[in-house]
């Protein structure tokens, strides 16, 4: 039997899913503290067809790593699926905060239009740091948390890929 | 123009994407060749697989690409293409590109460039419709140069005031202005939208009406003294000015407006001697009062809607009245049946303001059945490109009544699958369920004051469904690493590492 957690609105909550194999593609599942028969078939790419007891449903799994989109009848749920070695990982590497420097990184990849802060200026939450556009739409990046703007990485006219470091504020 | 004009040889289409693929597919109906240009983000896009020949016109960025005249006129001169069909956006309204390709001897699809000319610059397009009777609504004149003189101008109209691309269109360079304090930055956001989209940084200032719908009427002149309208499209489902959904028949239109604003739009058209396929947009406020608010000189993307209405095709009527021809129909004879709704497909996610997601598509299929079209431009293992616009297909339903429509167009969206990029679809759903959009009680407002209704809330019913999916998933995945590893360290002899990478690939269709 194995058991894995599953992160829900963005980390907030978890849920556990203990997991067993019974025969071929037939799978005992016990979560919210319910057990099912489970019978899970892989048609094409991300697709899967899971009878639950009786309920038959079409599952897209878009998955990158640990973290996926599952879609089901018109519903999408973003998790992230760990297994518990790397929940114990997750945990010691510390929970998700705003306490001390933050990083803005670029959301996509793009090219930076305008910087609207100075280094070493004093910023609001939510105030405009650097404007980034990207499919012909601007897009501005705020300051996560009141602080200084510690760090500029980035000049006017820079292209940028996704997730490169914009700046800092602390 | 010489009304004797010979069928066309070779089209070139100076567009990519979806419209460059629409295009096509109609000039093969034709028996018309065709000629795309890419550019270097483009290589492996649908658009150059689609066409006969295909010319490669420059580095990604538009202005060094699809924005380059004479890189277009070589393109056709070393192809022997004799006509070009613009699509939307990029080159589509530009008159200078009309003018370029007629002295280069090639055939523009679409209007004469002094229409363009005339409607073009939207302030010079308001004084025309004023000089010809067509109402209009409040605004400056004339492009304003200075952001001050702006600013006092908008001041002395009063807020809330809409900042506008003069060359604009298609929601790029606009900005809603709702206080003085937030002119300044929008003001300069929309000159910067405006030089990278339209290579033309002249705003102009409107006052913004209370509660408007979008409603726009298709209009088609040919060269022979006709000019027909073809019903109207409600594209009050907007965001950003950038329309999300659109539908004809309008729930606000009956015979009589529709008739009345279809001549309007006649006297519009007529009054810039057009020619080809124009859409007049109108502003129709709570009152039902309707005012000229554009003309959009070239296909629109909507036009699909139109066509699944009326049973037409208005790229093969593009072409033909280019040709020389006269239109096929009169207007007694445009007959228009049933309902149909477009649903534009982005490459963005809601929940992250809507931001754009360009990326790899790892998985696409798309939705079928009764009364569905989708208009794509993408496939399977393509790069969405961070340069252009991120709408990646458009997807229609057709259905007797409006609500059929509606159930039929969600319907699709559910069969719909794209991976790899984050879109738009759970947020397309929540329109067409929302009540406001369902009573057909709607206006230009309604994306943004349901902003936060529109945000969908995954069904509770079915998240104990997706983590028996996800923990499924992921303990197979485990469960075939442990086997494989376990394998290894056997060492199994008389079993190669061919054999079992063979044997995996022959049983990884099932999960079994």
């Amino acid at each position: 039997m194995s058991t894995y957690v599953a992160l829900l609105d963005g980390g907030r909550r978890e849920e556990a899913i203990q997991i067993r194999l019974k025969g071929p593609g037939l799978y005992e599942v016990e979560v919210g503290g319910k057990v099912h028969e489970v019978d899970a078939f892989r048609h094409d790419y991300g697709t899967i067809s899971l009878i639950v007891d009786h309920d038959s449903y079409s599952v897209q799994i878009d998955q990158g790593g640990t973290e996926a989109k599952v879609h089901i009848r018109g519903s999408t749920y973003p998790l992230e699926i760990l297994d518990e070695r790397r929940l114990r990982m997750r945990r010691a590497a510390g929970k998700f905060t705003v306490e001390g420097k933050q990083t803005l990184a670029a959301p996509m990849p793009g090219k930076v239009v305008k910087i609207l802060a100075k280094l070493g200026e004093d910023l609001k939450e939510g105030q405009g740091v650097v404007v980034i556009e990207a499919m012909k739409m601007e897009n501005e990046m705020k300051s996560p948390k009141d602080g200084k703007l510690v760090e500029l990485h980035v000049v006017e006219g820079q292209a940028v890929e996704g997730g490169t470091k914009l700046a800092a504020v602390e | 123009m010489s009304k004797e004009r010979s069928p066309f040889r070779k089209v070139l289409v100076a567009n990519r994407g979806e419209i460059a693929v629409r295009v096509m597919r109609t000039c093969r109906e034709m028996g018309l060749p065709t000629v795309a240009v890419y550019s270097d983000a483009d290589r492996g896009s649908l658009h150059v697989r689609f066409a006969d020949e295909a010319v490669r016109i420059g580095p990604p960025p538009s202005r060094e690409s699809y924005l380059g005249i004479d890189r277009i006129v070589a393109a056709c001169q070393a192809t022997g293409a004799d006509a070009v069909h613009p699509g939307y956006g990029f080159l589509s309204e530009k008159a200078e590109f009309a003018r370029a390709l007629q002295a280069a001897g090639i055939t523009f699809i679409g209007p004469p460039a002094s229409s363009m000319d005339a409607m073009g610059v939207k302030t010079t397009a308001r004084k025309n419709m004023q000089a010809a009777g067509v109402p209009t609504v409040p605004g400056s004149a004339s492009p304003i140069a200075s952001e001050s003189e702006a600013r006092a101008f908008a001041d002395g109209i009063g807020y809330p005031v809409m900042i506008k691309a003069a060359a604009g269109g298609g929601g790029k360079g606009m900005k809603k202005c709702e206080r003085g304090e937030d002119f300044q930055s929008l003001w300069q956001s929309a000159r910067r939208e405006a030089v990278s989209a339209f290579g033309d940084d002249r705003l102009y200032i409107e006052k913004f009406l209370d509660k408007p719908r979008h409603v726009e009427i298709q209009v088609f002149a040919d060269d022979h003294g006709h000019c027909i309208y073809l019903g109207e499209r409600e594209c009050s489902v907007q965001r950003r000015q950038q329309k999300v959904i659109e539908e004809s028949p309008s729930c606000i239109l009956d015979e009589g407006l529709r008739s009345a604003m279809g001549q309007v739009a006649v006297k519009a058209a007529e009054a810039v001697h057009y020619r080809g396929a124009g859409t007049v947009e109108f502003l129709v406020d709570a009152r039902r009062n309707f005012y000229f608010l554009e003309m959009n000189t070239r296909l629109q993307v909507e036009h699909p809607v139109t066509e699944m209405c009326t049973g037409l095709d208005l790229v093969r009527m593009q072409i033909q009245v280019a040709q020389g021809e006269p239109l096929p129909l009169r207007q007694e004879e445009v007959v228009r049946r049933g309902h149909a709704i477009e649903a534009r497909v982005y490459a963005e996610d809601p929940s992250r303001k809507f931001m754009p997601c360009p990326g790899r598509i790892s998985y696409l299929r798309v939705p079928n059945g009764p009364g569905i079209r989708d208009d794509s431009g993408v496939y399977t293992g393509w790069v969405v490109p961070q340069f252009y616009d991120p709408m990646i297909s458009k997807l229609l339903a057709w259905a007797p009544t409006r609500e059929q429509a509606i159930e039929r167009l969600k319907r699709a969206l559910a069969e719909y699958t794209v991976h790899g990029i984050t879109v738009n679809l759970t947020y397309l759903k929540e329109i067409l369920d929302h009540p406001a959009f369902r009573s057909g009680e709607y206006d230009t407002g309604f994306c943004s004051r349901f902003e936060k209704e529109l945000l969908s809330r995954p069904d509770p019913r079915y998240e104990q469904v997706a983590l028996i999916a996800a923990a499924v998933v992921a303990f197979k995945r485990d469960h075939d690493e442990a086997e494989a590893f376990a394998a290894r360290a056997d060492g199994q002899p008389g079993w190669s590492q061919w054999q079992r990478i063979g044997r995996s690939r022959t049983l990884r269709g099932s999960m079994r």
